[in-house]
């Protein structure tokens, strides 16, 4: 379980945190939408120790992981899958996949790279192919694999439907389903509603670097008042 | 097929290598010495270059630091310490990685400039402890040792020094090589690729770095503790520029992205330098323009330069040779010609001992002999020939060659679509 308690950060005098709390228990996909600079990204970053929270707790577990540096939050098991994808453009698909595994803390059964092939079987074709050659969707579904053979407890996934074709976004929810299964505590962050709300068990809603609204997917799509005032472009 | 064809390749050489002392004379001896100690130390600083993408400008550091320690160790010897001669060049690798860690901490808190800053910064550094420290670093002078036979085993002969050397160089490419296709190797890699995402993997970039430059400081190490079994001697010489210049020469010239391009330009270059030195004074003018011509033409290096030729010609998609690449050849050797001619010219005649000739002919202009050619510096001739070389020759090769350099400028805007700022537009 990721359990994010009154978290504050701020690029220099700009907060762009102001109290963020939240929590996603295991086997549990949930979702934080808001609109460009609302501090989607800025809570992943305070997570993954990029932005130094100046006030708050992350725990994983019992353990507060605020203000770590990033290779200890990974190692504590929380994966991010970030926007801009950031594969190892001249490893092969193998090499990419190899270095993102690792040990996991707790005893849930171990991914393979095999079955993640099956999941999505055009990676095993290119797999001695070097990533930078990949198709966008290829490399998403690359990194997700990457950061999924790490064996995390907790994986953030940015914007993970941002410009894929169908086909992709059908294995890309599969993977997310399977990890759901897993027990994994999942949170993804989405500009666009239209997919995630398939998946998700939990929205939040974020505004001015708060959490503005937590529920489930049926209490969200009652509350017309909140999508208004946070989600929809006027 | 292919993999067949480079175990043979690979046996050949091993088999002229192992065979060389048999028909090779003192000087090849030496000079094979020089070139595997400079492969050596190329190997090194590409580990972290080439597999870590950490530029380092001030390796000549851990070079001489291994060659002081172990003339130091080669005289514990021979003062009747017990330590095993043939195992000496480890002494120098122990002391490059001691020094490389501490120096690695430092320097890899950085990347990209501001490493290969601190890395210069440590270099200027310890050279200016060897010049003030002379008690330790012999001064001027330097310090010698001798190397002293082990049990059964005779070091005073070249060849016996060049058979130790051989061994190390064997060890050192089979230990890299597999270093570098270790899972260790792999997140070297993806530290060059992104640092950032291999944090997020959970790895500690900063300690793997700290690492990799330790390791590349050892094997550089190492090649300093040859150079000390082979010369029995160190100076403060070691700690100047021109050692860390000459590893990124060698290794650039080769091929970084390769992992036998350091050995292949510690080859070329170390030859060079040696034919070169005798032929003429301005060698390393030479050595320069090889430098500058790779980078421009080859950025992948020599090595890379032969990988992607047998690429082509594995995939059927191109000849081994072609005749587009005779002309090229043609044309590079008659630019070459002409450039030798020109800066050997400007060269004599400036030199101070033509100057004296000047004055002892009473002011007549003696001609300048070229390779046993005489030229008259004061005709035109001479000077438009080579001109006329080294463009018609440059031109030839460019135009045979790939025509890298229009594709160079192409992919850039131009600098008035840079600076048109908004409201100067028309």
């Amino acid at each position: 379980m990721l359990d994010v308690a009154n978290l504050h950060a701020a690029y220099g005098h700009v907060k762009v945190l102001n109290g963020v709390t939240f929590q996603v228990p295991d086997a549990t996909i949930a979702t934080i939408l808001g609109r460009n600079g609302s501090g989607r990204s800025s809570t992943c970053k305070a997570v993954m120790g990029l932005l130094p929270p100046s006030r708050g707790a992350v725990r994983i577990g019992t353990r507060d992981l605020a203000g770590l540096p990033a290779h200890e939050v990974a190692r504590a098991g929380v994966a991010y899958v970030p926007e801009d994808r950031q594969i190892f453009r001249n490893l092969s698909v193998e090499e990419n996949m190899i270095l993102g595994m690792k040990a996991g803390r707790s005893g849930r059964p171990a991914w393979t790279i095999d079955e993640l092939y099956d999941v999505f079987p055009r990676l095993r074709e290119r797999r001695n192919v070097k990533a930078g050659f990949l198709s966008g969707g290829e490399q998403q579904m690359l990194t997700l694999f990457r950061s999924v053979l790490g064996n995390p407890d907790v994986i953030l996934i940015d914007e993970p439907t941002e410009g894929l074709a169908p086909k992709v976004v059908e294995a890309l929810a599969e993977t997310i389903l399977e990890m759901k299964r897993r027990g994994l505590a999942i949170l993804l962050l989405e500009q666009k509603l239209a997919m995630v709300m398939r998946l998700t068990d939990r929205v939040f809603v974020m505004g001015r670097g708060e959490i503005v609204f937590s529920g489930s997917v049926e209490a969200f799509q009652a509350d017309d008042e909140i999508r208004r005032a946070w989600l929809e472009v006027s | 097929m292919s993999r067949i064809v480079l175990v043979l390749l690979g046996l050949v050489a091993a088999a002229a290598l192992v065979a060389l002392p048999a028909f090779g004379g003192l000087a090849t001896l030496n000079l094979a010495n020089k070139i595997m100690i400079a492969a050596v130390f190329a190997l090194g600083f590409n580990l972290l270059w080439g597999q870590a993408g950490l530029p380092s400008f001030g390796h000549a550091a851990y070079y001489g630091v291994g060659t002081f320690a172990t003339i130091y160790m080669m005289d514990a010897i021979d003062r009747g310490g017990a330590f095993p001669t043939p195992l000496l060049p480890l002494v120098g690798a122990g002391a490059g990685f001691l020094f490389g860690l501490v120096a690695g901490w430092f320097a890899t808190v950085r990347s990209g400039v501001y490493f290969a800053m601190i890395t210069v910064a440590i270099a200027e550094l310890v050279s200016a402890l060897a010049q003030k420290w002379e008690g330790l670093f012999g001064g001027e002078a330097g310090i010698r040792s001798i190397r002293t036979n082990w049990g059964p085993l005779d070091f005073q002969s070249t060849g016996s020094v060049y058979y130790l050397t051989l061994v190390w160089t064997l060890i050192v490419l089979l230990a890299l090589y597999g270093l570098q296709r270790s899972p260790f190797g792999l997140v070297v890699r993806g530290i060059r690729e992104r640092e950032l995402r291999i944090r997020f993997l959970g790895y500690d970039a900063h300690r793997v770095k700290t690492v990799v430059f330790a390791l590349s400081a050892a094997v550089s190490g190492l090649a300093g503790g040859l150079l000390a079994i082979s010369d029995e001697s160190a100076s403060m010489v070691l700690f100047g520029g021109a050692g860390s210049a000459f590893v990124v020469l060698n290794t650039v010239i080769g091929g970084a992205g390769v992992f036998l391009g350091p050995v292949i330009g510690a080859a070329l270059t170390t030859s060079f330098a040696y034919f070169g030195s005798s032929l003429s004074h301005f060698w390393p003018f030479y050595l320069g323009v090889v430098f500058v011509v790779t980078v421009l033409f080859a950025p992948e290096g020599i090595g890379g330069a032969i990988l992607a030729r047998w690429r082509r010609v594995r995939d059927g998609a191109g000849p081994l040779i072609g005749l587009g690449d005779l002309a090229g050849l043609a044309g590079a050797v008659l630019a070459m010609a002409g450039l030798v001619l020109l800066i050997e010219l400007t060269g004599t005649i400036c030199s101070e001992a033509y100057r004296a000739e000047i004055a002892s002919l009473k002011g007549v202009w003696p001609p300048v002999r070229i390779f046993a050619i005489s030229f008259a510096p004061l005709t035109p001739w001479p000077w438009l020939v080579g001109l006329v070389a080294l463009i018609g020759g440059s031109r030839l090769a460019l135009g045979a060659g790939r025509p890298i350099l229009p594709r160079l400028f192409a992919g850039r805007p131009g600098p008035r679509a840079d600076q048109t700022r908004p409201g100067e537009s028309a």
